[in-house]
């Protein structure tokens, strides 16, 4: 009895959030994998169930297939690109610099920009006028005498070209990545590194011996979350080139299939299949903090 | 203020605490904590002697066993509903809040209207010193003002028990022992049940009417500080209590004599013939030539002289091995820091409190005369005195 | 700096450390760079290839010309009316799941927590047709609904903010001692008591973070804007989308829609930038 005296408030007052979260994030989760095993076209129709044949069309279907690799090129490219220039970034200021501050601020000031706003930019900067018109990026090369790497970005027939949509993704989030890594690299105690340097190390070596072991989580925590942003994207590329299927990925294919072609089903199958992409590592992920925090 | 009068007393009737998980932190502990007394939970860390207070603030649920505060049974109520203040190492003092409003807090929480609240933080901020800081926040006030102010939080709500858990454990060392001492003086004035935890038996044998000593969550002894250093029930209280500690050799007793080591010490009283652990305090040595003839005398070897400026502890090995019993080893490492690794060869070591003037030379021989009555037998199998 | 030994090569690294570091910031700003001076051109002067060029005449045609716009200014009057109150509400719950989750625990939070905290790692798309159908249901979507479906969209902005602002607030509490909580309760405070009295004074940190956070993303949301609301009640971003989608939209016009569009998130960032950080933080889990 005294227990549920004890702790009874508390759950009470936690109470409204747990039932809204469990209706909005399982129930409809559910539902949604519910869905996915009809054959729901229309609006409001009622619907038979099919089992896994929606699933077993996708896996026939060439535009699914070629929109996962897209996925698989753009998360590749994003991921791995905006672990490299957060990580750079990271190392530049991570001995402190004059104006850190500034700096800091302008590399992460994309993160407070919708996607919408950073595609409708980047789609100009993008452009690949010819000639005179060359325009974007493109311009920017010839300025400096590099014309000859001018590209024609996404709008190439290459399987690649997706991977030009990860420029301002990482444009956008690579700041993300820095002050991560900034943050791992800082919680590093002076004295452990003083340590090292007494202990005869250059600092090359203090940061491959003494840092850069302290870094795995930042590592982990960085690609979780850039992993499980690049498989959401949908905004970014829908307004870059809402109709280029050179850049289609999954997200976008289900909001083709569910709010254009009103085929509910496919859409909550597509879904469902996002959902398993993304619970595969972040189950893992929450998992894991909660362990190592348990420990501390 | 409270009067002794009011005081009631906590009982505690066979208290268990376990975690989950397992860790049984308090076994069938019971305890009678007289009104008005001021007694003193210690041990070495880990021991259960916070768990106890916690148990009896209500923080911490009792698995089996009753607690009582007064005649009443208090082991379901939740914090709120006990009527006792609690003073934290951390002091916990609400950061947020003019020291005032700290004061002020359990009264306001107990629904005391707001005249009478202001008279009574009035009453004991001037009587603590406190009136001066009534408007600054916590992070403005120096440690020993925020001890303060955490004691005036509990004195101002006239609760039915103090419980403290280690207060001044933040504190450096000399602001420490005038607040002992004010402490001290605050009981007398109050006469509040007063329930106190330290690891620290200096601490415990000052402050305590009686002290409670503790390990690994069962009560070994509970009596006044004197009979607790004079007669130590088994060989942890009597190697824990008191510094330094307490020096133990294996000896054997046959015929009313002590022999270890190549001594022979005449017993008093008719002790068994048997196989012992001998203990003996620091203090119970002295210089032979300064002694009563009729004692018993050892001749030894200093390894080491430690000054303390109005006395010197004279450290000396003895030709038989280190006692090591589990016991012994627990309470001296709490009380000191590690220092077996330097001994010589696994010997028996002996510290011997001399005058500061005792002519000592490393490596000289020296002559100790040695008070019989103050040496103890322990059962070497289940360490209780004898 | 202060004074410390340094190595005969560390002018040479730090001079090439700045070039770096401001070879980066033309890198982030390019983008700011070309909307900046192409939406201050006069619309005379804009052209497409001439993007990276000073304007001749300054200009704020271009900001005029959308600002008459109902997509921007209806857009942003909406997107106002969503974003403080969800992430002022979003954010006082999570205040009180938070403190809960990390001094007042009940039997199993270890398994709630992680459960709620699921929640802000899902693709929205997997929730996306229950919600619609769920929403219309309750005539909270679209045209059905007297606000254009903006009430919907903020009930789902709270919701589907609760598992970040919980998290910070989780995190935040976890940081206060246990002590001064079970000193409220032993000086008499039971749980709402020791929330307002105690926990809550000391958040307001937490709720800087918490609301800019939630604020932010309630703001850039395309996804749940574009399938709950109809034109009235279209949030600034699926007004720019629109607009700026429109092939016959004027460059300038589209730059300038965009700056506007992106100006309250990015004031917020440019004062409040160190709660901006800490919020940044939270959403790695690690506090």
């Amino acid at each position: 009895m005294r227990r549920i005296r004890a702790w009874g408030p508390g759950f009470l007052l936690v109470l409204p959030s747990l039932i809204l979260l469990g209706i909005f994030v399982y129930g409809f989760l559910g539902w949604n994998v519910r869905v996915s095993f009809t054959d729901w076209m229309q609006f409001g129709e009622t619907s038979g169930f099919v089992g896994l044949q929606r699933y077993s069309e996708l896996a026939e279907n060439e535009v699914w297939w070629r929109d996962v690799r897209h996925l698989l090129v753009f998360t590749l490219v994003f991921v791995v690109g905006s672990l490299l220039f957060g990580f750079f970034m990271a190392l530049l200021l991570e001995k402190g610099v004059r104006g850190e501050n500034f700096f800091r601020s302008v590399y992460l000031f994309p993160m407070a920009i919708s996607f919408i706003a950073v595609a409708i930019v980047w789609r100009w900067l993008l452009d690949n006028g010819s000639g005179v018109n060359t325009a974007g990026i493109n311009k920017l090369f010839a300025y400096i005498g590099l014309e000859s790497i001018r590209s024609d970005w996404h709008k190439t027939d290459s399987g690649w070209a997706v991977a030009a949509v990860a420029l301002p993704a990482g444009w956008a989030l690579s700041g993300y990545v820095m002050a991560l890594f900034l943050a791992g690299m800082r919680g590093v105690p002076d004295e452990l590194r003083e340590a090292a340097r007494v202990d005869g190390a250059r600092e090359p070596a203090v940061f491959w011996h003494v840092v850069r072991p302290m870094l795995w989580p930042v590592i982990m925590s960085a690609l979780v979350i850039l992993a499980h942003i690049s498989l959401k994207t949908f905004d970014l590329i829908y307004a870059i080139d809402l109709r280029s299927p050179r850049i289609e990925t999954p997200a976008v294919y289900m909001w083709f299939q569910t709010f254009q072609a009103n085929f509910y089903a496919r859409g909550a199958a597509v879904a469902t299949l996002l959902l398993l992409g993304v619970a595969v590592f972040i189950v893992p992920y929450i998992w894991y903090s909660l362990k190592t925090e348990r420990r501390r | 203020m409270t009067m002794t009068s009011d005081a009631v007393g906590i009982r505690l009737d066979r208290v268990t605490k376990r975690f989950r998980g397992g860790v049984t932190a308090v076994r069938e502990v019971s305890l009678d904590v007289q009104p008005g007394e001021f007694l003193v939970l210690v041990g070495p860390s880990g021991c259960g002697k916070s768990t106890i207070l916690r148990m009896i603030a209500g923080l911490e649920e009792v698995t089996e066993g009753r607690i009582y505060v007064g005649e009443k049974d208090v082991t379901n109520q939740l914090p709120q509903q006990r009527d006792v203040a609690m003073v934290f190492q951390s002091y916990a003092l609400y950061p947020r809040m003019s020291v005032r409003r700290n004061l002020g807090f359990g009264l306001r929480m107990r629904r005391v209207p707001r005249a009478e609240r202001e008279r009574r933080v009035a009453e004991v901020a001037q009587s603590l010193g406190l009136e001066h800081l009534l408007d600054r926040r916590p992070a403005a006030l120096s440690g020993g003002q925020r001890q303060r102010v955490a004691m005036g939080r509990a004195i101002v709500r006239e609760p039915k028990a103090f419980l403290m858990d280690e207060p001044l454990s933040n504190l450096d060392a000399k602001l420490r022992v005038s607040m002992r001492a004010q402490l001290s003086t605050l009981h007398q004035r109050l006469g509040t049940t007063t329930v106190y935890v330290t690891h620290d038996q200096v601490e415990a044998m000052t402050l305590g009417q009686r002290v409670a000593v503790l390990r690994d969550g069962v009560l070994q002894q509970c009596d006044t500080p004197q009979e607790v250093f004079r007669r130590p029930v088994n060989l942890f209280v009597a190697a824990f209590i008191g510094s330094p500690s307490m020096n133990f050799v294996a000896a054997e007793v046959t015929g009313g004599q002590a022999k270890f080591a190549g001594f022979t010490i005449p017993l008093p009283g008719e002790p068994a013939d048997g196989q012992v652990v001998l203990g003996v305090r620091p203090t119970a040595f002295s210089l032979a030539t300064d002694a009563n003839r009729d004692l018993p005398t050892m001749t030894i070897q200093p390894r080491l002289v430690e000054e303390l400026g109005d006395e010197r502890y004279v450290i000396f090995d003895l030709d038989a091995p280190r006692v090591d019993t589990e016991a012994t080893r627990a309470a001296v490492e709490a009380q000191t820091a590690e220092d077996a690794l330097l001994l010589p060869e696994n010997k028996a070591q002996f510290t011997a409190r001399l005058p500061a003037d005792a002519p000592v030379t490393i490596g000289e021989p020296l002559t100790l005369a040695i008070d019989p009555h103050r040496v103890h037998l322990f059962d070497p199998q289940t360490g209780l005195a004898r | 700096m202060n004074g410390k030994l340094r190595s005969p090569w560390s002018p040479y690294v730090n001079t090439a450390r700045y070039v770096l570091l401001f070879a980066l910031v033309c890198f982030f700003l390019m983008p700011i760079y070309a909307m900046l001076v192409t939406a201050l051109k006069a619309p005379a002067e804009v052209s497409v290839p001439g993007m990276w060029e000073l304007p001749e005449r300054w200009s704020f045609e271009s900001f005029q010309a959308v600002w008459d716009r109902p997509e921007i200014r209806q857009g942003l009057v909406n997107s106002v009316m969503l974003a403080v109150p969800a992430s002022v509400i979003s954010s006082i719950l999570g205040a009180a799941n938070g403190f809960v989750l990390s001094k007042w625990r009940f039997p199993g939070a270890d398994i709630v927590f992680p459960l709620i905290l699921f929640g802000m790692f899902i693709p929205y798309q997997a929730v996306l047709i229950p919600l619609t159908r769920f929403m219309t249901d309750l005539n909270l979507r679209g045209g059905n609904d007297p606000t254009n479906g903006l009430l919907g969209l903020t009930l789902i902005h709270i919701v589907y903010g609760l598992p970040i602002t919980t998290l910070i607030f989780r995190t935040y509490f976890a940081g206060i001692s246990d002590e001064i909580i079970e000193s409220s309760q032993v000086d008499g405070a039971g749980m709402l008591r020791t929330f307002f009295f105690v926990a809550l004074p000391v958040a307001p940190p937490a709720f800087a973070v918490s609301m800019i956070w939630q604020f932010t993303s309630a703001w850039n949301d395309f996804l749940f804007g574009f399938v709950m609301t109809s034109q009235q009640g279209w949030p600034v971003t699926i007004g720019l989308n629109n607009i700026a989608n429109v092939q016959t939209i004027p460059f300038n016009e589209a730059m300038a829609s965009a700056l506007l569009a992106s100006l309250p998130t990015l004031l917020v960032y440019i004062i409040l930038g160190r709660f901006f950080m800490r919020g940044l933080m939270a959403g790695a889990l690690k506090g």
